[in-house]
């Protein structure tokens, strides 16, 4: 089982990347994280899920939540580098429109 | 189970009480373990002071004889009397001092000093005490008393020249008399016996009343050769020998102990009934999802016309929580039916409640004729994952049960599969978003099944795995429903579950299937 983690490069919060497994278990520290890359962000908060190795309803729900929180904000999330595996299962989920075209797959 | 957190705490209270008295027994005992060495030590040490005393007593005799042994044949007493005279009067170590002679058996007092000797010639006992002198090595002792008088007498001889020397020291009348400044005695109470036996009538000295005697609590006695007896030295301590840390140490522990243990036994109390309170709201909570999921999961199915249905819920492994699938069908009029499979995003009591919310809403825009797409569109406005955390996906369709057609509206929900007799294959949907993103429309595809045809609707659990994509998973429920030979919508469902399911697998699997036996 691949371990979730987020890094967040040094100096700018204004992006991030998750790796691992992204279910229930890792939503509350994803939230935390990505909220505070919109906090810092000027418009846009790019999270990179280039090594998302599994994503779960939960995990979707956590990205919609971002999404959300950035548009009440008046900003935008930037999802870049998404798996094949994750941009299907945007498709299935009738949540690619709601990504953009950010999913490069 | 309420009597557990008493139950401890008297637990607690009892072992910490007894290893508090156990512990302060012990200390106690080793207190007066050295109190019983510190005082043997102390006496010991007494009764050396004592035997130089008697040292002291001793040697004006020898030294009176030693110089007798030279004048006295020449009947010159006044070698005697100038050395005894210097021994003997108020304050010193005598009262009286007497040089005798013996003649065959009779004694003969040839020189006195000092007041009248309570051993007066002639007397049986004096006469008597002088011949055991010539019998004896060393000076002798005994208690004389006379007209409530007490005096102790001392008696040495030299039996080569047949002089002999006595002196009385008188004892007072109430005994009470510190034999000695010494610091050897500064912490002790004593009583000095003459002879082997601490008894009453041989009490020589004290420094208590002697009606307390004999001495009581913790006493230690040694014994002193004195002249042709021995002098019994009984002693106690006036008070702690020992360390002061030592005599308070029980009572320390006992306070101590005795706190502790109502502290740990209260804190014993909390923490159990804390813990159990949590049991307790954990317990209610799980009984309560349970309760929940059952009655939220259909009993039984209605009775639509040709149409044969089964359903299937399996929990998730992970836990206790139960997570957020559900299925619902139900009758309309016209031969028609609705139906949902969805999934709640998350589980537990929270993931319930949404899909609780969700299953009713559907179902009403349902029952008051909404078709499936506008069914979505109307619910994906009542439900935010800002608010309450969850996306909920959900397969909604309206079948008529004369004709055969289907039309079904998607929101993020895995895609059902048509199950027919010459093969499988998944109904073409447009998902929309699932509810929770937004406000959002959605598209209707309507089909028709043949008559035998099965309609399989499931939830991702059945298809999801972690190591691969959604794809490969719907391929292989794909597979294992055509290489099925089933006859009824439950054989299909229970085949389905039982193929694709494994023990391990985290998520909640909900699956409908409602297979349609054509026009009659």
């Amino acid at each position: 089982m691949a371990e979730f983690v987020i890094e967040t490069p040094a100096g700018a919060r204004r992006s991030l990347a998750v790796s691992g497994e992204f279910d229930l278990a890792a939503v509350e520290e994803f939230l935390s994280a990505a909220l505070g890359c919109l906090e810092d962000a000027a418009d846009v908060c790019e999270i990179d899920l280039g090594a998302v190795t599994f994503i779960d309803s939960s995990g979707l729900g956590a990205l919609v939540r971002v999404r959300k929180a950035a548009h009440d904000r008046g900003k935008e999330v930037m999802l870049t580098n998404v798996p094949p595996a994750v941009s299907r299962l945007f498709e299935v989920t009738g949540l690619t429109e709601a990504f953009g075209t950010g999913s490069g797959g | 189970m309420p009597r557990r957190p008493l139950v401890v705490a008297v637990s607690i209270a009892v072992v910490g009480l007894v290893l508090t008295v156990a512990s302060s027994w012990a200390a106690g005992r080793v207190d007066r373990n050295t109190e019983q060495r510190l005082l043997q030590v102390q006496t010991d040490q007494a009764g050396t002071v004592l035997s130089t005393a008697i040292l002291l007593v001793q040697q004006p005799l020898s030294t009176a004889l030693s110089v007798e042994k030279v004048a006295g044949p020449m009947g010159d007493t006044s070698a005697f009397t100038n050395l005894m005279s210097a021994q003997v009067g108020a304050g010193k170590m005598f009262e009286s001092a007497s040089l005798w002679q013996r003649h065959g058996h009779r004694m003969k007092r040839i020189a006195q000093v000092g007041d009248a000797p309570l051993m007066r010639p002639g007397d049986k006992t004096t006469v008597s005490f002088l011949q055991h002198a010539f019998g004896s090595k060393t000076f002798i002792v005994r208690a004389v008393t006379h007209d409530a008088h007490s005096s102790i007498a001392y008696a040495q001889a030299d039996a080569s020249t047949g002089f002999a020397i006595t002196a009385e020291r008188s004892v007072p009348a109430n005994r009470r008399a510190r034999v000695d400044n010494n610091s050897a005695f500064a912490q002790l109470n004593y009583a000095i016996y003459i002879g082997p036996k601490a008894d009453a009538a041989a009490l020589s000295t004290t420094d208590v009343a002697p009606s307390s005697l004999p001495l009581a609590g913790t006493t230690a006695r040694t014994k002193v050769p004195f002249g042709d007896t021995v002098l019994t030295l009984v002693t106690s301590p006036r008070e702690h020998l020992g360390a002061p840390l030592s005599q308070r140490l029980p009572l320390i522990l006992l306070i101590g102990g005795v706190l502790f243990t109502a502290f740990a036994s209260g804190a014993g109390y909390q923490l159990t009934r804390g813990r159990q309170a949590v049991e307790t709201l954990y317990g209610e909570q799980r009984d309560l999802s349970e309760r929940l999921q059952r009655a939220l999961l259909p009993q039984s199915h209605p009775a639509i016309p040709n149409l044969d249905i089964a359903a299937e819920y399996v929990a998730g492994a992970q836990g206790v929580d139960i997570g957020g699938d559900w299925y619902s069908i139900v009758g309309l009029d016209d031969g028609r039916y609705a139906f949902v499979v969805g999934d709640v995003s998350g589980r537990g009591i929270d993931a319930v409640t949404v899909m609780a919310r969700a299953r009713f809403t559907i179902r009403a825009y349902l029952l008051d004729g909404h078709s499936p797409a506008a069914t979505l569109g109307k619910c994906s406005r009542q439900f935010d994952i800002s608010e309450d955390g969850h996306l909920t996906t959900a397969l909604v369709g309206v079948g008529d049960s004369r004709t055969g057609e289907v039309t079904i509206a998607n929101a993020g929900h895995p895609a059902p599969l048509l199950v027919r007799r010459d093969g499988v294959e998944f109904v073409t949907t447009t998902p929309g978003p699932p509810l929770g993103t937004g406000a959002a429309t959605y598209a209707s595809t309507t089909f028709t099944m043949t008559p035998g045809t099965t309609l399989l609707c499931f939830t991702d659990g059945l298809v999801e795995r972690r190591t691969e994509d959604i794809d490969t998973g719907m391929q292989r429920l794909a597979t294992t429903a055509a290489g099925a030979t089933v006859s009824s919508a439950d054989e299909l469902v229970h085949h389905a579950v039982s193929t694709l399911r494994t023990d391990d697998a985290r998520d909640d699997v909900a699956v409908l299937a409602m297979r349609w036996a054509g026009a009659r």
